[in-house]
């Protein structure tokens, strides 16, 4: 069973997300593919570390290549986010760009087999119609191409506006 | 209090004022007497550090009126990544305690929270 969510920032992705979680069985894992970068980056870290503790979540700090990923058991998985994925995927540390597609797409796969439920959150980020520099405007490309093959793949699809969970595809879980 | 949310232009005021609200009626000051609040995003923009203190004085309002801005990539600079969060976050408070919350997309409301609301009678 997978599901994924998506909405803007601070849309209430995360505590719905860690909300449908808590109430699946078995062992939880929060897989983790922002890098925190600066102050800001650490701050939100422990925002969200605070939003789960007492949740009975284990976490996996991984930036890239969840193909490979071994779960210690099977459970219910939690991967937030796409974005930070796709990013971390698609640029080095020299800011060279490949396509992510695959890499992101396989790294799902592998979760979705080890999981009974696996919780993926992403975003939206194509719709401000602004124009970017090219490495962006590829970003914002791969992002949504990957956000309508996961979109295809999963049972549930829902957005989140203003914590208010919309139904897209499938059934509502809470 | 109804929420009502949507993009930049998508009709929200419009929306107002077929729920039979003139526009003598809305302020983009929370403080004021107007019954709807409008431009809520601009609000935050302004002193997003006292984005809380707006919760209370929205709550006695009857509408308002507010602009999604959480997506799109992420801003480059630090006051527009703070603005969008505090603007988020503050939503998810009022649409907890709206009655209803209403999404203005190309015109057309749809009530996401409760029921789209009759008008004033």
């Amino acid at each position: 069973m997978m599901i994924l969510l998506t909405g803007g920032s601070a849309c209430g992705k995360s505590s719905y997300a860690e909300e449908i979680c808590v109430r699946a069985d078995g062992p939880r894992f929060y897989l983790a593919a922002m890098q925190p970068y600066g102050e800001e980056g650490m701050k939100k870290v422990e925002r969200h570390r605070k939003l789960r503790s007492g949740k009975g979540f284990t976490t996996v700090e991984r930036y890239t290549d969840y193909a490979s990923l071994v779960l210690p058991a099977r459970g219910t998985a939690l991967l937030e986010c796409i974005c930070n994925l796709t990013s971390n995927e698609m640029f080095d540390a020299e800011g060279n760009e490949s396509d992510p597609y695959e890499r992101v797409l396989s790294g799902v796969e592998n979760l979705a087999r080890q999981s009974a439920l696996l919780v993926v959150i992403t975003n939206d980020v194509g719709s401000d119609g602004i124009s970017y520099d090219p490495g962006t405007e590829d970003y914002i490309r791969a992002l949504g191409k990957i956000n309508r093959a996961l979109a295809f793949r999963a049972d549930t699809v829902i957005e989140m506006v203003a914590g208010i969970p919309i139904l897209l595809k499938g059934e509502l879980p809470l | 209090m109804v929420l009502i949310l949507g993009g930049k232009g998508a009709g929200k005021r419009e929306y107002a004022r077929t729920l039979g609200y003139g526009d003598e009626e809305m302020s983009a000051d929370v403080f004021s007497d107007a019954p709807v609040m409008t431009d809520l995003e601009e609000a935050v923009r302004k002193a997003p550090d006292q984005a809380e203190k707006l919760l209370e004085p929205l709550c006695k309002k009857e509408l308002v009126i507010s602009c999604e801005v959480g997506s799109g990539v992420i801003p480059l600079h630090y006051e527009d990544r703070r603005f969008r969060e505090e603007t988020g976050r503050l939503l998810l408070r009022l649409a907890r305690e709206a009655e209803s919350v209403v999404r203005v997309v190309a015109g057309i409301p749809t009530a996401i929270k409760g029921e789209l609301p009759c008008g004033r009678s």
